[in-house]
């Protein structure tokens, strides 16, 4: 018996580890003899950060290719960017033109499609090579649509500004401009590798990191992978005197890049919600505790990468929207174990799951604009304020959230579903109704400590601006929802309702209010955060409208009518006598 | 929270009043009405400035609501053609009005409801909590006042200049017109003509100054530009190689330009000869030039004034130095990481005199003032404070304290609860 009882979810929690494990473990290397991993652990700097050359590569390589980061070489084999990004580096004295002939950047409009002479073909990546006899008109192009006011360009003008961008940012590359590298002299001053090798032999002094870092571009560029490991290995001794503690924290940072662990946890997340869907078609006990550790297993690996992101920045966990969505979504399916293990009825693995990945999905396409890892502006240089303010908002949100699905799996599962007994009815109703209670807690905590904030920091307790204002919607709305139940105005029905509508206020708050570029928190309008949130709105109005219908002729409420054991029973929501 | 406290018998009267002030039904309304307000009040910051929208939406009785300002949530969302315009509008109550009667629902539901014992002690913290919140806004709206001190490196000042702000009574502290007769080195003579006398064209005289002024025209916004090939209508002073351009008021939208600027070109005519002495632009772009900021008149007289269109000033008891001003930046880049002012502080009557550091989020508190690091001068060459004198700041601090306990009271006592409960359940 119980053996049995917990067989199951320890093969799925082994198979989850397994799966990790494998995604975690280092690439058979090096290719070609060249070592390649070690050449990503270079800490570099470029936008205010150390980084390692891993996630400069990465990014510049991303940002050109939407999307990626890693290319298909000639032959159609996957390489990773570093490798991209040698390639880039040797090209202006290199005659084998490789970086040129690689198809890395996107072109998806079809005018500048045309200007360029192209054929649009599937994943419309371009190589420069395909458009390099266009590139003057380009170049005149881009600067017709630079003269123009931002609010006046068209989309070929921003299509152009963009490929012009994404040109400029090579050209850097190629002529060794960005990143800064850190050459061994006294200040131990972050240099460009060009203008660091230009004063070492202006000075006519012998710089031994200049030295081994341009043996090593060059050894790349020969084709000579000892002598590129060589000087690899003399550059590497340098900066781990110098920097010991970039250079470890670069090194642990290519290990996150590799194991991307949030790209996992969107994976187990849908194992999780799969696996719980079919506790509800099946054997419901030992399949809902496979899902329940399932989830955990997740929610462990998720908590390890928000602490790892924190680590490598030294900073609380939530310092950009991209951020603010990975702790929205570990928040969510935290509060859903917990659920989980006091009501052991799957609601938490259903609702966490669900929330858990579609929030680190959000998070992965905001994440697609560059480094997500970002310098912040000189008010929010904080970490008092990132840790208090924002966390507690960023949980306000969370919770709404929370209660938010709650509603939502509260109306499908009545309507749709002869489950919702009357019994599970009201606990889930007490689910929503306490998650209510923290959300009101958090965000109006949030809130006034925001406030508190722009006190602190330029005198104005509350200026009514409208992120400030989408905070204060977000708290009245709590607010009405409890003050309606305390005065019997909705029942069970009417709070899930409610805390759907509350999905939409929270929706317009994180996203919408950015949407109007008014304001000091305005990070400026996007098309798809637009187009996103519209979808979202409307899908939470169709599910209010659902929820809408009679009562009487919810499956749920019909079924409970006419019980038929078996069937209409559902997950146990009683506990084993113990 | 159930309303059994409520009495059985059918009440009349002035109880029956007091019922429906307090009852919950009420304050479900008040809810949804502000949060109508408050999204509205958001979305009219698109077209106007952010002071402008607070003052009309939430330190007011009542508001216009113009259907366009919902145009602009759908623009935000393409939803509609930008070029969208809905006429019309509606009445609707402004923030005074929905929080005195959210004041009103929440004393008379006290009244009516409330008895104290521990069980309610979390509720009263946090409604109390709740009105010291909506008083210390009450005084932020009222008494607040802001402006900015503006300080060279290695040079010292005496006086903030007052930022332009809505009040009651409409626009306060706008610029001013100085005039100053600067011949006694000792003692310098200053006439200034306040900001209402100004903004409404028409002439005036003062027996202090030798000649009349004629308003011509004032711009509530401006910018200046070199190109006068348009037609200028200065004929004497720094108006004649530059001119003002009117501009509509800052909005919430730009990101640029933080207050407004106002010029006026004024006619001046001498008060003996009668004779025009000629028109010119007086602009408070031409007062923030650091090297020039005051122009000089001449009278036919030959009597010098300096003339300038100027911020209104502040002067306080005591005198604040620039010793340095640092604007860091993040490695390799121009993002900055952080603004710091050292400065001296020498105040004479209370005999004080002390230096101290201002930077981002670490203000200085003095006298009941708070100066805040808030911007520099091009090229790094001074700093600009926000200097903020608010009775009220510490309400909302108070407020904080006694709402979070509040909260975590009442709703920890539910928790508890609810955790004997199933602890019960799963024991039976």
């Amino acid at each position: 018996m119980q053996v049995n009882k917990y067989l199951l979810p320890g093969i799925v929690v082994l198979g989850g580890f397994l799966y990790l494990f494998a995604q975690a473990a280092p690439n058979s290397q090096p290719a070609n003899g060249f070592n390649l991993q070690g050449f990503g652990q270079l800490p570099v700097v470029d936008r205010g950060r150390i980084k390692p050359i891993d996630t400069f590569a990465r990014v510049s390589l991303m940002v050109m290719n939407d999307g990626f980061q890693s290319f298909k070489d000639e032959n159609g084999v996957r390489q990773p960017a570093v490798r991209w990004l040698l390639d880039v580096m040797t090209s202006r004295f290199s005659d084998k033109g490789t970086a040129e002939k690689l198809k890395v950047i996107r072109i998806e409009n079809d005018q500048l499609l045309g200007v360029l002479s192209l054929q649009p073909r599937p994943g419309l990546r371009y190589s420069i090579n395909e458009f390099s006899k266009q590139l003057p008109a380009l170049e005149e192009r881009a600067k017709a649509a630079e003269q123009k006011e931002p609010a006046k360009r068209n989309t070929l003008d921003r299509s152009v500004l963009q490929l012009a961008h994404h040109l400029q940012s090579y050209i850097e590359i190629a002529s060794l401009q960005t990143p800064l590298i850190i050459p061994a002299d006294k200040e131990l001053e972050w240099k460009p590798f060009m203008q660091a090798a230009i004063e070492a032999k202006n000075a006519n002094r012998d710089d031994p990191a200049t030295k081994a870092f341009g043996n090593m571009i060059l050894a790349y560029e020969r084709n000579e992978p000892s002598n590129f490991n060589k000087s690899l290995d003399e550059y590497r001794s340098i900066i781990d005197k110098s920097l010991p503690a970039e250079a470890s924290i670069s090194k642990f940072e290519v290990f996150f890049n590799h194991f991307s662990p949030f790209y996992h946890c969107i994976v187990l997340y849908i194992f999780v919600f799969l696996i719980a869907a079919m506790a509800w078609a099946f054997r419901p006990e030992s399949i809902n505790r496979s899902a329940f550790w399932l989830c955990t297993l997740t929610l462990i690996v998720h908590t390890w990468a928000l602490l790892a992101r924190m680590y490598i920045q030294g900073r609380p966990p939530v310092t950009n929207l991209y951020s603010s969505a990975v702790f929205i979504g570990w928040g969510c399916v935290l509060g859903c174990v917990i659920l989980e293990a006091i009501y052991k009825n799957g609601v938490g693995n259903i609702v966490g799951s669900v929330t858990g990945a579609l929030t680190l999905l959000i998070a992965q396409h905001l994440g697609g604009e560059g480094d997500t890892l970002e310098m912040m502006q000189a008010v929010l240089d904080t970490n008092f304020w990132l840790a208090t303010h924002v966390t507690c908002i960023t949980l306000g949100y969370t919770t709404s959230f929370v209660a938010g699905f709650l509603g939502i799996f509260y109306v499908l599962r009545g309507v749709f579903t002869p489950t919702l007994s009357a019994e599970s009815d009201k606990s889930l109703t007490q689910m929503t109704y306490g998650i209510i209670c923290f959300a009101m807690l958090f965000s109006f905590i949030g809130t006034v400590l925001g406030g508190i904030w722009a006190d602190q920091s330029w005198g104005r307790f509350w200026g009514w601006d409208p992120k400030e204002n989408g905070a204060l919607l977000i708290v009245i709305w709590n607010a009405v929802i409890l003050h309606a139940r305390w005065g019997g105005m909705v029942k069970n029905r009417g709070i899930a309702l409610l805390s759907i509508i509350g999905n939409m206020v929270t929706g317009w708050s994180w996203f919408g209010t950015n949407q109007l570029g008014v304001g000091l928190h305005a990070y400026g309008f996007n098309d798809q955060l637009a187009r996103g949130l519209t979808m979202f709105w409307i899908s939470q109005i169709v599910v209010l409208a659902i929820g809408l219908f009679p009562k009487e002729k919810w499956w749920s409420v019909k079924a409970r009518k006419q019980p038929v054991a078996g069937i209409a029973s559902g997950l146990k929501t009683k506990h084993q006598p113990a | 929270m159930s309303d059994q406290s409520i009495s059985s018998h059918k009440p009349t009267g002035f109880l029956k009043l007091l019922l429906t002030l307090a009852s919950l039904r009420l304050t479900v309304i008040l809810f949804l009405i502000s949060l109508f307000l408050v999204f509205a009040g958001t979305l009219a910051q698109v077209d106007n400035p952010t002071w402008t929208a607070v003052t009309d939406y939430f330190r007011s009785f009542f508001v216009f609501v113009p259907s366009q300002v919902f145009v602009r949530f759908f623009q935000a969302f393409r939803w509609v053609p930008p070029t969208t315009q809905w006429g019309g509008g509606f009445y609707f109550p402004g923030g005074w009005t929905v929080g005195f009667l959210l004041l009103i629902n929440l004393l008379a539901a006290h009244a009516v409801r409330f008895k104290f014992n521990w069980k309610r002690s979390g509720i009263l913290m946090i409604h109390s909590g709740l009105i010291v919140l909506m008083i210390g806004e009450l005084v932020t709206g009222l008494f607040a006042v802001e402006g900015n001190m503006t300080m060279e490196q290695g040079g010292a000042t005496n006086y903030l200049e007052l930022r332009e702000t809505s009040g009651f009574l409409g626009k306060i502290n706008g610029p001013e017109l100085a005039f100053s007769d600067l011949s006694n080195p000792k003692s310098e003579k200053v006439v200034v003509i306040p900001n209402h006398m100004i903004r409404n064209k028409g002439k005036l005289s003062d027996p202090a100054l030798p000649f009349d002024i004629e308003v011509l025209e004032y711009m509530n916004n401006s910018s200046i530009s070199e190109n006068t090939s348009q037609g200028n209508l200065a004929t004497k002073g720094d108006g004649m190689s530059v001119v003002a351009i009117s501009k509509p008021e800052v909005s919430g939208t730009s990101s640029d330009q933080k207050i407004d600027l106002p010029s006026a070109y004024i006619r001046l005519i001498d008060k003996k000869s009668g004779q025009e002495n000629g028109v010119y632009l007086a602009s408070v772009w031409l007062s923030l030039s650091s090297t020039k900021p005051t122009q000089e008149v001449t009278t036919s007289e030959g009597q010098k004034l300096q003339m300038a269109l100027r911020m209104k000033r502040s002067y306080k008891p005591f005198q604040m130095e620039l010793i340095e001003f640092k604007h860091e930046r993040y490695l390799g880049t121009n993002t900055p990481k952080n603004f710091s002012s050292k400065v001296k502080l020498v105040d004479p009557v209370r005999n004080d005199s002390f230096e101290t550091l201002i930077s981002m989020n670490n203000p200085l508190r003095y006298e009941g003032e708070t100066f805040y690091q808030s911007g520099f001068l091009p090229g790094d060459k001074g700093t600009i404070l926000q200097v903020v004198r608010n009775p009220g700041w510490l309400l909302p601090y108070l407020s904080c304290a006694l709402v979070s306990i509040g909260m975590l009271i009442h709703f920890g006592m539910h928790l508890n609860q609810f955790i004997t409960k199933r602890a019960n359940n799963h024991a039976s």
